[in-house]
């Protein structure tokens, strides 16, 4: 027999059963929904956010701190980095520039409004030369400021996106600190005259950020009355992945290993292998559903098989092999499989589609309202399709399909003819 | 072997088919008839023994040889045995579909055969739209297609009335007379046994007659 004619035959079966056909494909069109739209959406997360990670690393800047900068979080040592550190990074050979960087949780008055923030105490000029984002949009970042002068991030201005400006140039905000002396809680208040606003930073950032404010670092020792820094970041004379080891190891071996020495680059490592762990786990999940179709397929064969014994009865009677029997009932799962894995792609992406316009709308929304905290940005998803992952999920869909219909089609080719012919 | 008690149901029986003969075989249920017909039709094996078909012992044939021989033998059976989603050409096609016949010459052949038969008006009806006579028919349009070495019937009449199991009957003389084709006839009708060629009377496996009308 023809494969063609094998094709025509088999799909003449499975569209005689079309509800039957059809809850079978809806189990296919399920699975590879799901693997589909958990890849292109995990896909299009992992671009966006390495994208993002990209603009707001400079590669020529490591961060230093006292603890480990992992995904999986680390322990922090008693050590602390105090704002004079600079000088001793200063005179490892490669780096250009440091800048010590202290940051406290906040509130913030704005007269109608308290928000909780962070603020961070910087050399405007050194945190500058580190960061190109450290630009004025407004006003100007002065090179000596004055000990009340503070710079704004973008969305400090109008944290609703709608308009709500809270602070402009000139302004002045009250910054206030609670922090414990003894048993007792004491506040701070400090009133700050913005000078400039940042222009936007967007996404994630190692450095400044559209919802910091920063403070000169000598008025944030003052404020805060310390010398601790949370981090040191470092400028590097070039991005050569040899001197980046070379000087996170001076640095390291410096402060006798107590601290460590983050790159942008291995924190996008990181973060990349974190994200492809995700992935699998996500499509390991989907692939269960996948296999629960597969076995649906396999029951409903088992079944067909059964009423069908005659046929196969006839059609070994008519001098059909048995190797083309299995062929036939191979093929109707082929037919299954196949429909179910093209209908299952684009229903995945439509999905994945419709999942991250509704993500980028409840995200993208009220960033300070709700109970989480102030975000930086909006981030919007996009679903990325590619090649792989259409093949790929297709051939699994096909794959599932055709094992599961192996044992049932099997079982239909070592049927005997005579008792075929007998059953009932 | 039916189900799982072993019966003997041929013992040591031989005999000959000459081209183009009509022969009824006879005798009352358990005889070994229907097993019989099974075996030379290859869609059985015998359990022990031998049984030579053409010089060919059929016993020792693989599954797929068995196939093969099947190819040439036209099968006629009691209960139609026509696959219900199929229409009539689509059931008289399949046997061509099988042995890899090209889809043109399928369609002229298929259509041709269904003339002889008396369908050329019903070839797009399916099984169940046909009544019983003309299943029969659709189903000896299916058996000669190929164009087999012989064909097999196995109470062909069972489940027609007499009137349309005669209509079926002549057909099936007719085939016979005119284009030659050998016939076997598995039959508890007497009016059949009288319109063969030959008479074999089978009782408890054995040919207890063999009678030339």
């Amino acid at each position: 027999m023809k494969s063609r004619d094998v094709f025509s035959f088999a799909f003449g079966a499975v569209r005689l059963r079309k509800m039957r056909a059809g809850l079978t494909i809806l189990g296919i069109v399920i699975g590879i929904a799901a693997i589909v739209a958990l890849t292109s959406i995990t896909t299009g997360l992992q671009v966006t956010i390495t994208s993002e990670l990209g603009e707001g690393f400079s590669s020529d800047t490591l961060t230093v701190s006292t603890q480990s900068f992992g995904m999986f979080g680390g322990g922090s040592s008693d050590f602390t980095l105090l704002v004079n550190d600079t000088d001793t990074i200063n005179e490892i050979e490669g780096v250009q520039t440091s800048a010590a960087i202290m940051s406290k949780s906040v509130m913030l008055d704005f007269g109608s409004t308290e928000l909780p923030l962070s603020v961070t105490g910087v050399d405007y000029t050194a945190y500058a030369s580190l960061y190109s984002s450290f630009v004025a949009e407004e006003g100007s970042i002065p090179e000596t400021p004055a000990n009340d002068s503070v710079v704004i991030g973008s969305r400090i201005t109008d944290p609703w996106d709608n308009g709500t400006v809270l602070a402009e140039v000139g302004d002045t905000i009250l910054i206030s600190w609670t922090h414990r002396v003894g048993l007792e809680m004491v506040e701070e208040n400090y009133t700050a005259e913005v000078v400039a606003i940042l222009e936007e930073i967007g996404g994630f950032s190692m450095g400044p950020s559209d919802l910091g404010l920063y403070i000169p670092l000598s008025t944030a020792q003052s404020f805060f009355d310390t010398d601790e820094v949370n981090s040191i970041a470092v400028k590097l004379v070039s991005d050569d992945e040899e001197l980046i080891e070379t000087v996170s190891q001076a640095i390291e071996d410096a402060f006798d290993g107590l601290v460590s020495v983050t790159s942008p680059t291995a924190l996008l490592d990181t973060i990349s292998s974190v994200f492809d762990i995700v992935s699998l786990f996500l499509v390991g999940i989907a692939g269960i559903s996948l296999l629960v179709a597969g076995i649906g397929i396999m029951n409903i064969m088992i079944v067909s098989l059964m009423e069908r014994t005659r046929e196969i009865g006839i059609l070994k009677a008519l001098g059909m092999k048995s190797r083309t029997v299995l062929g036939v009932f191979l093929m109707e799962a082929l037919v299954v499989g196949l429909v179910g894995a093209v209908i299952g792609v684009v229903a995945g992406y439509l999905m994945a589609i419709i999942f991250s316009a509704f993500a980028s709308t409840l995200f993208g929304g009220d960033m300070f309202g709700g109970g989480g905290g102030p975000s930086t940005s909006m981030m919007t998803i996009t679903p990325v399709l590619t090649t792989e992952i259409i093949l790929g999920a297709m051939a699994f869909g096909v794959l599932v399909a055709v094992v599961f219909a192996l044992y049932p089609a099997w079982r239909a080719s070592k049927l005997n003819p005579v008792d075929a012919l007998r059953h009932e | 072997m039916m189900g799982e008690i072993p019966v003997n149901a041929l013992r040591g029986l031989s005999f000959e088919v000459e081209s183009g003969e009509y022969i009824a075989i006879v005798g009352p249920s358990g005889s070994g008839k229907s097993t019989m017909l099974n075996m030379i039709g290859a869609l059985d094996r015998p359990t022990s023994g031998k049984l030579m078909i053409e010089g060919v012992d059929v016993s020792t044939l693989s599954d797929n040889q068995l196939a093969d021989v099947r190819k040439n033998v036209g099968f006629v059976f009691q209960f139609f045995n026509l696959i219900p989603r199929l229409d009539a050409r689509g059931n008289v096609e399949l046997p061509l579909a099988i042995a890899g016949v090209l889809r043109s010459e399928r369609k002229k052949r298929t259509e041709e055969v269904l003339t002889s038969v008396g369908l050329e008006d019903r070839m797009h009806h399916k099984p169940s739209e046909l009544s019983g006579g003309e299943r029969q028919r659709v189903a000896v349009a299916r058996a000669i297609v190929t164009n087999p070495t012989f064909i097999l019937m196995d109470e062909p009449t069972g489940n027609l009335d007499s009137k349309t199991a005669g209509e079926i009957m002549d057909l099936v003389k007719q085939l016979n007379e005119e284009q030659g084709v050998t016939l076997i006839v598995v039959t508890h009708d007497q009016n059949i046994g009288r319109q063969a060629d030959r008479t074999l009377h089978m009782l408890d496996g054995v040919i207890a007659s063999d009678v030339v009308n």
